[in-house]
């Protein structure tokens, strides 16, 4: 029960990590990112594949999100400008585009077969428990340094700048500020937290294949923030976490409904988060934390 | 002259919303665009600042040539607008509404947030006395610390202004001030726009209301169907027959 909880914990803060990057983007700055998993999809394959030519850890992970930003760049510099709903389309083909690469392109990725044996974080210093903790432990020291960074951000002149640009694009052009410039750098930091999250994520679970990265989590992620609260750093906090409740919850839902066999169990837990996100939608709009309406 | 309109021209189909408008605004001055609904006046303005692309002509303003700048270039140029419908930065406070306008910030630069953090502060300290001074002197010191969201029309209008100061504007188009605003307020902004004025900043003003105006400008423009029907001193020009047409006219309608 302990390892589960601390393998929970891990997940979550996996999810923090995405979530952070998401409300940057869409709290802060209004970018309707829905291809958030494309850049963790990098972040993990990159990751994956530089270890299994033996490049150590201590490289291959920066450049993990390194590469998330070196596709998040040019992305956003072809299409930032375009209306939001349009953005939205792009990033999610974005995404989509990126899977059926990992799928395709076997020499690179082994496709559908996926890469296994990824070396565990930490292995040869620490084994068990000692290791899981070790990994929690990092992810917190990443996730407390992207909520610094956050903080300094959301208190800085540019902060200001990208909640203006969220709350009236038109207004800022006529200040004579270019939001597209503002625009790329947040997509580009968002994707650099996503690529960092894949690439904990692909050494974690040790394994990772292209069906691991459907759309599915991006919209997880856009539940955990709109549970959460938009626009609030607290909210990528709480919001991952009543999302992995939920997602983990649920799973103890057949001790009460012993009548639903273990294959439907998979869509009622799902059915489940659906469910609280329209009752979160109807009943608190504004997220656990409340929304950017006020700092 | 500062600002030239030089035959600016915008047609959707075959309907010529703007049609070859010419007209100048010296450096300093306080001109009026007046004209019944449907006339051409926003569409003009947003040819002017470049938000809407022009089918023909050019503006030129303090001797360049804008007609193919961004919007960014024309307002970085010294031309600010404001728009019809307020579009304050609602989440941000009127305070950070002002601050956000102020050019030139090397804060909004990630870079020098993270390793410059003391420049980035004594900037900051600067232009937040700039925006104080804006914010007495627009009468806004009690709402300086709201959500600009919450205010009302009249406020929203203030603060748009106030924008346009922070940015160092030498010339400011305003796109109908005095629209949904109470007498109060109205009289309190033209108060403000003479005021502007005198320190040498040139106003062009579209505006519906034609009793407010004319007692603010010196010159009006006055458009129907997409033309230039008359210009001059207000007096003079409300007096023209066809002005007089134009305006009841389209009022009977």
């Amino acid at each position: 029960m302990d390892a589960y909880l601390i393998a929970i914990a891990i997940i979550t803060a996996i999810y923090v990590l995405l979530a952070l990057g998401l409300n940057l983007q869409y709290g802060l700055t209004g970018i309707v990112n829905f291809g958030h998993v494309g850049f963790f999809c990098v972040g993990a394959y990159t990751t994956a594949i530089l270890s299994e030519h033996g490049v150590p850890l201590v490289v291959s992970f920066p450049l993990a999100a390194v590469l998330a930003m070196a596709f998040a760049w040019p992305l956003g510099l072809v299409s930032i400008r375009l209306r939001e709903d349009y953005f939205a389309i792009v990033s999610l083909g974005f995404s989509e585009v990126v899977r059926l690469v990992a799928t395709s392109e076997r020499w690179l990725t082994n496709g559908v077969q996926g890469i296994a044996g990824i070396p565990k974080l930490f292995a040869g210093w620490l084994t068990g428990p000692a290791q899981s903790y070790a990994v929690l432990g990092l992810l917190v020291a990443f996730n407390a340094l992207a909520i610094l960074a956050m903080l300094r951000i959301v208190r800085s002149p540019f902060g200001r700048m990208i909640e203006a640009i969220r709350d009236n694009e038109e207004a800022v052009k006529a200040l004579g500020k270019d939001p597209a410039g503002f625009k790329i750098q947040v997509l580009v930091l968002g994707a650099a937290l996503a690529g960092l999250a894949g690439a904990v994520y692909a050494h974690y679970i040790g394994y990772i294949s292209p069906e691991q990265f459907l759309p599915l989590i991006t919209f997880q992620i856009w539940m955990a923030i709109i549970m959460g609260g938009v626009g609030r750093i607290s909210g990528a906090l709480v919001g991952a976490g009543i999302l992995m409740l939920f997602l983990e919850g649920s799973r103890f839902l057949r001790d009460v409904m012993p009548f639903i066999s273990e294959v439907s169990m998979a869509s009622v837990r799902l059915g489940v988060v659906g469910l609280a996100l329209i009752l979160f939608t109807m009943y608190r709009p504004q997220g656990l934390m409340g929304d950017f309406t006020r700092k | 002259m500062t600002l030239a309109i030089q035959g600016l021209t915008k047609a959707y189909g075959g309907l010529h919303v703007v049609n070859d408008v010419r007209f100048e605004v010296p450096s300093g001055a306080l001109v009026g665009v007046i004209g019944p609904n449907g006339a051409g006046k926003s569409t003009l303005f947003s040819l002017i600042t470049g938000f809407l692309a022009a089918d023909a002509g050019d503006v030129s303003f303090e001797g360049r040539s804008l007609g193919r700048a961004s919007p960014m270039e024309r307002a970085r140029a010294g031309m600010v607008r404001t728009f019809q419908v307020p579009r304050e930065f609602s989440h941000l406070t009127v305070r950070e509404n002002l601050l956000a306008a102020a050019p030139g910030q090397s804060g909004e630069r990630l870079i020098d947030t993270f390793f410059r953090p003391g420049r980035v502060k004594a900037e900051e300290a600067a232009i937040a006395r700039e925006a104080a001074e804006t914010i007495d002197f627009l009468r806004l010191a009690k709402v300086a610390d709201v959500p600009a969201g919450r205010l009302s029309g009249g406020q929203k209008k203030l603060v748009e202004l106030g924008r346009a100061l922070m940015t160092g504007a030498r010339m400011i188009l305003l796109d109908e001030p005095f629209a949904g605003v109470n007498p109060v307020l109205i009289e309190e902004l033209s108060v403000r726009i003479r005021e502007l004025n005198g320190r040498g900043i040139g106003f062009l003003i579209i505006e519906h209301d034609l009793a407010a105006l004319n007692k603010l400008v010196s010159t009006l423009h006055v458009m129907d169907r997409g033309v230039l029907i008359a210009s001059g001193a207000p007096a003079e020009v409300l007096g023209n027959p066809r002005v007089r047409d134009a305006y009841l006219g389209g009022a009977a309608a």
